[in-house]
Parts: structure tokens; sequence; C-alpha cells
């Protein structure tokens, strides 16, 4: 029998301390959102043997095994390998559970496995930054989406990641049935036009949602094949002040993406408040109290930026008091 | 091997204009090929062809009778006597005069429509004996709207004429109705050889033809004109085509008793 | 003269016939696809064999090679029309006999259907066709249905082979090929994955009135995908577009047209016709085993299914002349119960 707890190792081990005193919840990490019978059935099982027969899927696409009782932790981190190695999270010690809960599940939609609007595999992307930044105590909360569409609400995120389509006109495949024109004028942001009946693309106006592809009968237009991304940032929920994300990178690629992210834990170990309760301290107010050019000092560093790349020079944010 | 598709360029004689938006342009070219319901492909410039009906012709002319419908025609209604317009053509198989001579005939035109038909009125105005009887009744949307204000009053002279109106301010005196309306009122000697031509909108065709027919006239002598959108006017392009029939090869003038069967 | 061709040979000899001859063959084109991370195949030019995708089926058909997506016809200064010039070099187009039988219906529209057309005429002379035969068939082909899998009329045809290629060389032209000589046939497919049975007697006027297209009204999105993609489909627009610096000046070009895309039928007058989706369907059902048949005595449609493997919305075209040979069906039962 348990009878002292500390619940700090515990949170950290990903297990949740509950309103029902010595009873626990695990966390278990998804990244990208797609799991396989495996991932399901350890899971499962856990719940059957250890919990109290519930999972709730969480919001950030992992599961939460809810009723264990602290005294099977040991047992249930055990239990849970078969997940941790077949989804390939990163562990300090094996059979000794999640390493750290502080920086989140990296969420992803369904992106491009199945969805048509997709500009890319989510799931992988998603996988590739988990494996970066895992494991981390720091609270970062990153999102990927397949297209501005943004079904994960990236824009909810301190990185949300939403896939652009670069599309490429073929003009000599073009035959003028103007599908491009009206569907990016009724399902998006009117870009395109015709002249001398061939269409004219409006760069700037284009966000990359790729519908101009999706509905040329002649494949007139294609993507790039080159992956483009949307880079939003410093959006959150919670108590103070809740923000969509903002654009800062425009046309932004992988690796610059990745570095990023990377720079942004240096960043944020340099200057997370010490006093902070808990050493917790939420990304966003970190850039607020620096400022932004700060941020933007430590998270560009050594980056390289594709050439197509726009970079918004400041970027604000809409502070408003929601209550 | 002819390239078909190469338009000639030919000089702008004379425009006349009928309304403030339908002119007739009298274009520069050998017409004796040419006849009646036939239609040319026209430049229109910064738009591209558009079929257009032989609305008069003339060994050395061809007249074209054109709505100006804004942006399309625009540049078309800036162009002078002098100027040139590419066209190409005679397309399609227009009226045969030898069809309607020593037959009791009547026309029933609605609009612009009144070109393809006014070829065959002409012949009629100069050569009243060779039929039996000549009725025409054309209609149009307001008084502001008639064509060929002054050859209507020149046929009145020897022919049958009823111009209408479908609506008209206070005031108007001539005839108000949809040329529908006028059709019971007409003349008829034989019914059963009355030779008969509707030309209009689609519509105006649909309602004139089943006019014509509680008449008594038979669908082997009622000719209809029809208007696709003929875009190459060589068979090839499909846009003209209504069931296994091409508008610009086979057309755009048929007896009702293969018109009939047609649909788009 | 039927030869056995091994690769090396092979494309040595097809490098002989490119001194001389444009050839088009089916391309992959990665990542190009409608959706991200497929890939498009389509008909254009390529310098050798190992270009071309023949492992699956092509999404647009051969048809570009011969009547250009975009083809220039003139150009024009003031009253000047000067006449777009056409390639002077031989065409040779590899192709599945599907699509071959697909080029026969082209020809007869462009060749037949009035004068001949210029434009069309004077490149479909410098042009030749390779059949490669077809060992399987593909998803929603029904070629056999409509008679068109057997190859017919090509100026050579080859099997690919694991090691080699059997080669049927007809016109001496293309008879450049190192090998020896060997008895085989042309592979074709005897047996789709389904069949149907066009019917014979088809009432247009009647399905015309019959409400059997009305469901299209609604699933078909009028996007004309059916239409670019099929190998008899002719229809084209002429367009003029005129010089940015110097608006006198222009050129007049055709552009593939499609019957179930929007405008095509519009005149003067803001007046169109067939504006319902089903209607257009219908329209271009008639054409495909109807009215080109009434003309020219055989069906427009080779069943090579790329209507179907391209609508977006499932709609299946062999299916809906299943949906006519049944409405015929009925319509004769109810005139003659017996």
């Amino acid at each position: 029998m348990l009878r002292d707890v500390n619940t700090r190792k515990v949170m950290k081990n990903a297990f949740r301390i509950t309103k029902h005193k010595y009873k626990t919840a695990l966390r278990v990490r998804v990244p990208g959102g797609l799991g396989d019978p495996l991932v399901f059935r350890t899971v499962a099982d856990i719940a059957e043997k250890f919990g109290d027969g519930r999972i709730h899927i969480t919001t950030r696409q992992g599961f939460e095994i809810l009723g264990i009782d602290m005294e099977d932790m040991p047992e249930v981190n055990e239990a849970i390998q078969p997940v941790i190695d077949h989804l390939d999270t990163n562990q300090e010690k094996r059979k000794a559970g999640y390493p750290a809960s502080g920086t989140r599940n990296v969420a992803g939609c369904i992106g491009n496995k199945i969805c048509p609007k997709a500009q890319y595999n989510t799931t992988e992307f998603a996988k590739e930054i988990e494996d970066m930044i895992f494991p981390n105590d720091l609270h970062v909360k990153i999102a990927l989406t397949g297209c501005p569409n943004d079904c994960i609400k990236s824009v909810m995120h301190d990185f949300g990641i939403i896939g652009m389509c670069l599309p490429e006109y073929d003009q000599s495949r073009c035959v003028a049935c103007q599908a491009c024109v009206n569907k990016c004028k009724s399902y998006s942001v009117g870009a395109l036009s015709i002249e001398n009946n061939k269409i004219v693309r409006n760069h700037e106006k284009c966000i990359g949602c790729g519908e101009c592809v999706l509905n040329c009968p002649m494949l007139a237009w294609t993507r790039s094949p080159k992956k483009y991304f949307r880079l939003v940032i410093m959006g959150r929920t919670g108590k103070k002040n809740p923000r969509i994300a903002k654009t800062w990178l425009k046309w932004v690629d992988k690796p610059a993406i990745m570095k990023i992210i990377a720079n942004t834990y240096e960043y944020t170990a340099e200057y997370i408040d010490p006093e902070a309760p808990n050493g917790k301290e939420h990304i966003g107010y970190i850039v607020d109290r620096t400022g932004f050019e700060e941020f933007k000092k430590w998270a560009l560093k050594d980056v390289e930026l594709p050439e197509r790349c726009e970079v918004v020079p400041t970027v604000y944010w809409d502070e408003r008091k929601i209550w | 091997m002819t390239n078909e598709y190469i338009p000639q360029a030919a000089v702008i004689r004379e425009i006349i204009p009928h309304t403030e938006r339908e002119w007739t342009f009298r274009v520069e070219t050998d017409g004796t090929n040419t006849k009646p319901g036939q239609f040319y492909e026209i430049s229109i410039p910064r738009y591209g062809e558009s079929p257009i009906s032989v609305s008069g012709y003339a060994d050395d002319f061809v007249d074209f009778t054109i709505r100006n419908v804004g942006r399309v025609t625009n540049y078309l209604f800036d162009l002078k006597p002098g100027d040139k317009l590419a066209l190409r053509g005679p397309y399609g198989n227009g009226f045969d005069i030898e069809e309607f001579k020593n037959k009791e005939v009547i026309i029933v035109a609605g609009g612009t429509a009144l070109s393809p038909v006014r070829g065959v009125i002409e012949y009629a105005y100069y050569h009243p004996e060779e039929f039996k009887g000549f009725s025409v009744i054309c209609g149009f949307k307001s008084p502001a709207e008639v064509l060929f204000r002054d050859d209507i009053e020149r046929w009145k002279e020897r022919l049958n004429v009823i111009q209408c109106v479908d609506g008209a301010p206070e005031g108007y005196t001539g005839p108000v109705g949809m040329v529908t309306a006028f059709i019971p009122d007409i003349e008829i000697k034989d019914a059963e050889n009355l030779q008969a031509i509707v030309a209009g909108p689609p519509v105006m065709i649909k309602f004139s033809t089943l006019e014509l027919q509680k008449r008594g006239i038979i669908d082997h002598n009622l000719w209809v004109s029809y208007e696709r959108r003929m875009h190459c006017g060589l068979g090839k392009c499909g846009h003209c085509k209504m069931d296994d029939t091409y508008i610009c090869l086979d057309g755009p003038v048929f007896r009702f008793t293969d018109a009939r069967k047609l649909f788009d | 003269m039927k030869q056995i061709v091994s690769k090396e040979a092979f494309n040595e000899g097809l490098a002989k016939l490119l001194t001389e001859y444009d050839i088009y063959g089916p391309v992959r084109h990665p990542y190009r696809g409608t959706h991200s991370d497929t890939d498009k195949i389509q008909y254009q030019q390529v310098h050798s064999f190992d270009e071309m995708e023949w492992d699956e089926k092509s999404q647009f058909s051969p048809k570009s090679a011969v009547l250009p997506i975009n083809q220039l016809l003139f150009y024009f200064v003031e009253d000047q029309w000067l006449e777009a010039s056409e390639t002077m070099r031989k065409i040779l187009v590899f192709l599945r006999p599907c699509d071959l039988h697909g080029m026969k219906r082209m020809d007869e529209i462009y060749l037949n259907n009035g004068a001949p057309d210029y434009f069309y005429e004077r490149r479909r002379k410098m042009i030749k066709f390779v059949v490669v035969g077809c060992k399987e068939t593909y998803r929603n082909c029904f070629c056999v249905s409509m008679g068109s899998n057997v190859p017919e009329d090509y100026d050579a045809a080859l099997n690919i082979r694991d090691d080699h290629f059997e080669l049927d060389i007809i016109d001496e032209d293309l008879a450049v090929f190192a090998g020896r000589e060997a008895d085989f046939d042309i592979d074709y497919v005897t047996e789709n994955t389904f069949s149907i049975e066009v019917p014979e007697e088809v009432d247009s006027q009647y399905l015309a009135e019959h409400d059997m297209w009305r469901e299209f009204d609604s699933r078909c999105i009028a996007c004309g995908r059916c239409n670019y993609v099929c190998p008899t489909c002719t229809c084209f627009d002429m367009q003029d577009i005129y010089y940015k610096e110097n608006e006198d000046a222009g050129e007049r070009r055709r552009v593939w047209g499609a019957c179930m895309v929007d405008r095509y039928t519009d005149i003067a007058g803001g007046i169109t016709f067939r504006s319902k989706y089903g209607s257009r369907m219908r329209f271009k059902a008639m054409h495909k085993i109807y009215d080109f048949r009434k003309r020219f005595g055989y069906n427009m449609c080779v069943g090579c299914g790329r209507c179907d493997d391209a609508c977006p919305q499932y709609i299946s075209f062999s299916e809906t002349i299943e949906k006519v040979g049944a409405v015929m069906k009925q319509k004769l039962n109810e005139e003659d119960p017996a």
C-alpha cells in the first residue's frame, strides 16, 4: 500500500493526479494521432487489467486510461512498453513509462494519408518533431494540419504547421474552363483571374489551399513536388488571454521549421521565469515578456529559409480579454 | 486542302443603325453564293468569332444585323465605314426560295431573327407576283427596338405585314401583343399548301409553330430557323449539335417534320 | 513483319526513328496528381521507351498528340491572318488498342463530318501509331463490350516482354529494328472484369424526356473530367487572344471543349441550352452510344473507362449505359408485352 507519493514525479511520468486520491490515469502519447490495432489492444488490455475499464480519448490525440491504482504504476509502465516501442517514442529507461509530460503530444489532422485536401503526411512530420523534442518538460504545444482548413485547430497552438500547396501552371494544358477561378473565389481567397483565356495567379493573395489543383480537370494546375508550409505561432487556450496564432512564415519548408522549433527550446530554457509556479511557464507568455524580436533572434538562428519564404517582420497578436 | 478557318477581311461599306443597340453592317464581299438563312462566322474584335445570320445580300455585299450586347460587341460598334471586318462563310443550308414560289407564305419572326428571313421577304417584295399571298408578322419587344423600320414600311406597300410589339408606352397606336396573338387573324386561302417560316428565340418557335399548326399548316410546309452555338460552322466543334443533327451542317433551316424531332 | 527484338536493339531502333519522328507516349509525373503525393500520367513527347509508363492506365488519352490541347491556328495583325505552322517532323504515337480505336473516331469527326478539318488533317498526315498490346484489363475497362479490344489498323505493334519485345511492323518506314523473325500475336484483352450490353435500339427522344437523368442533376458537378480524359471527345472551343502590348495583334487558337462544362451551348442574348447537368450527361451519353453510331455506323465509346476513373463523384458511364439499356428494355416491353 502506497503512503508517500511524489506527485511531481508521478506527473512527469505521465500519470495524472486525479480528484480521487490514490487513483491515477495514464496519458498515452500517439504522435500525429495515428494508431494501429497493437496500440489499441495494449491500451485496452491495460484498461481492463489495471484500470476501471474506461478510456478517454484526449483532445491531443492521446489516450487516458482511467481508474488505475497508484500501486500499479510500475506494472502499468511495464505493460505500456509495447506501445512506446511500437510508436517509437523516445524513452530514457525501458519499462519505466514516459519520461516527461511537459511538451505535449504533437497532434496532427488526418493529413494526406487519406484526406483529398491535405498537402502532406501530418503523422510522419509529427513523428519527426516528436522525435526531436521529446522528452522535455517545457510546456510546448505543436499541431500539424494538412491544409488551411486547419481541422486540427493549429491556430490554438504555440506552433501551428499548415500545409501549403504551391500551384504550378502548365498553360499548354489549360482549356480555360475556369473551374479553378470559380473554386478559388467561392472556397478560398479569390487569387485567380482569367486574362486572355489563361489564368493569372496572385501570389500575394494565394494561401496555398490547393483548390485550383483539386478542381483542375486537365491537371494544368499541379502541386510543386516541394512541400511548403505556413507557420503560425503563439496561439493558446487558457484562463489568461487565449489567442489565435498569427502567421509568421509563409512558404517555409520542413528543415527550417525543425530548426526553428529546436531553437525555440533553447530560447525557452534561457528565458523561462525561474520563479514560475512548478517551474512551468507557457512559451507564449515568455515571448510576451521578452518581446517578439528577442524570440525571433533566437528562433531564426542558423535557419536557412527557402528562397520563396515570406517572413512577417513583426508578429502582432490580438490581445483581447474574452471574459 | 483549303483552309476553311481562315477569315477574309472585308470592308464595311455602310453602317445602318436601326435602334440604339442594333445596327446593320453592310460588308463588301461576294454575295452571289449567299442565301437567306445562312450565316457567317464574324470575328468580333477583342472577343472571337460569332455566328451571324445574313440579313441581306447582293452580288457585291452581305448585310449583318448585330445587337450590341455590351462587353462582347463593344469594339464592333466602334467601327466606321471603311474599316474591315474579318469573316468566313457562308455556312448552313439557308432558305431555298424555290420552295416558296407559287405558294401562300406566312413568315413569323421575332427580334433579330428577322435577319435570317429578311432575304426571303425582300425577294417577295420585288417579286410579289410569284407568290399566292405573302404575310409577315414581325414582333419586337418595344417600339424602340423595332428593326428594319424603313424596310417594314416599304414591305407594307406590297405585302401583308403586321409589325407588333410585346409592350408599348401609352399612346402607341400600332399593334401590341406577342406574335402568336396575330397568327389566328391572318387570312388563309389554302392551309394545306401554305408555307410558313418561324424564326426567333426557342420559346417563340415553340408557341408560334403551335399556333400555325392550329391554323391547319402541315409540318412538312412549316419551316423553322434554329439558332444554336455554331462555333466553327464546319461540323467539328460540336457545340451546335442537337441529338444527331449538326445545325451548322444540316441546318439552321429545317422543315418542321425534321425540326420537331430535334431537342437539345 | 514480326520479329523478336532485344531491349537494346529496340532502343537502338527507336533512337534511329527519333531522328525523323517525334515520339509520344504516356509519361508518369510523380507528385503531379490531383491529390498530394499522387502521380499524373499524361501523353507527351518522349525521347526513349523507358520514359513511358505502361504499368498503369494513363489518366489522359493520347488524343493530345493528335489534337493538341491548345492549338494555335492563326496570328493576326490588323486584317492580316497568318496561318500557324505545323510540325514538319513525322509523329509516332505509342498507345493501347482501345485508344487506337479512339483515333478512328476522331478521324471520323474531323475528316468525315463535313469537309476535312484543315488543321487536323495537316497534323494527322504526319502521324503513325504503334499499338502496345494489353495483357490485362485495368479497373473500369470495358473495351471487350465495345469491340475495341482487338488491335486494328496499326502501323506497328508490340508486346512488352520481360527482357525483349515482340514487334509487328506493318509500315516499312518503321522497319529499323534488328531482331529475329518469329510468330506471335499482339496481346489483347478478351475479358474485362465486367461486361455491358449496349442497347441496339436507342430512342433518344424518349430518353430525353425520361427522368433517369435527373439523378445526375445533383450528382454531377459538371467539371468536364469525363470529357477531357475521353479518347473520343472531339469538341473544341475557339479563343482569340490579344497581345497586351498591341491589342490589334493576337492569335486565334482552339482548345479542347467539353459538353459537360458551363457555357458550352451559350448563345447571344443570354440563352443556354441543357442547363441541367443530367441533361448534359444524356447529351454526352447519346453521342457516345447513339447519334455517332447513327451517322457512322458504330459506337463512339471505346470502353477505356477513363471517365469512370476520373469522375470525382463516382458516376459510372458504363453503368449509365446499362441504365439506358434498362429503360429501353422497359419501353419495348410496355409497347409489346409479348
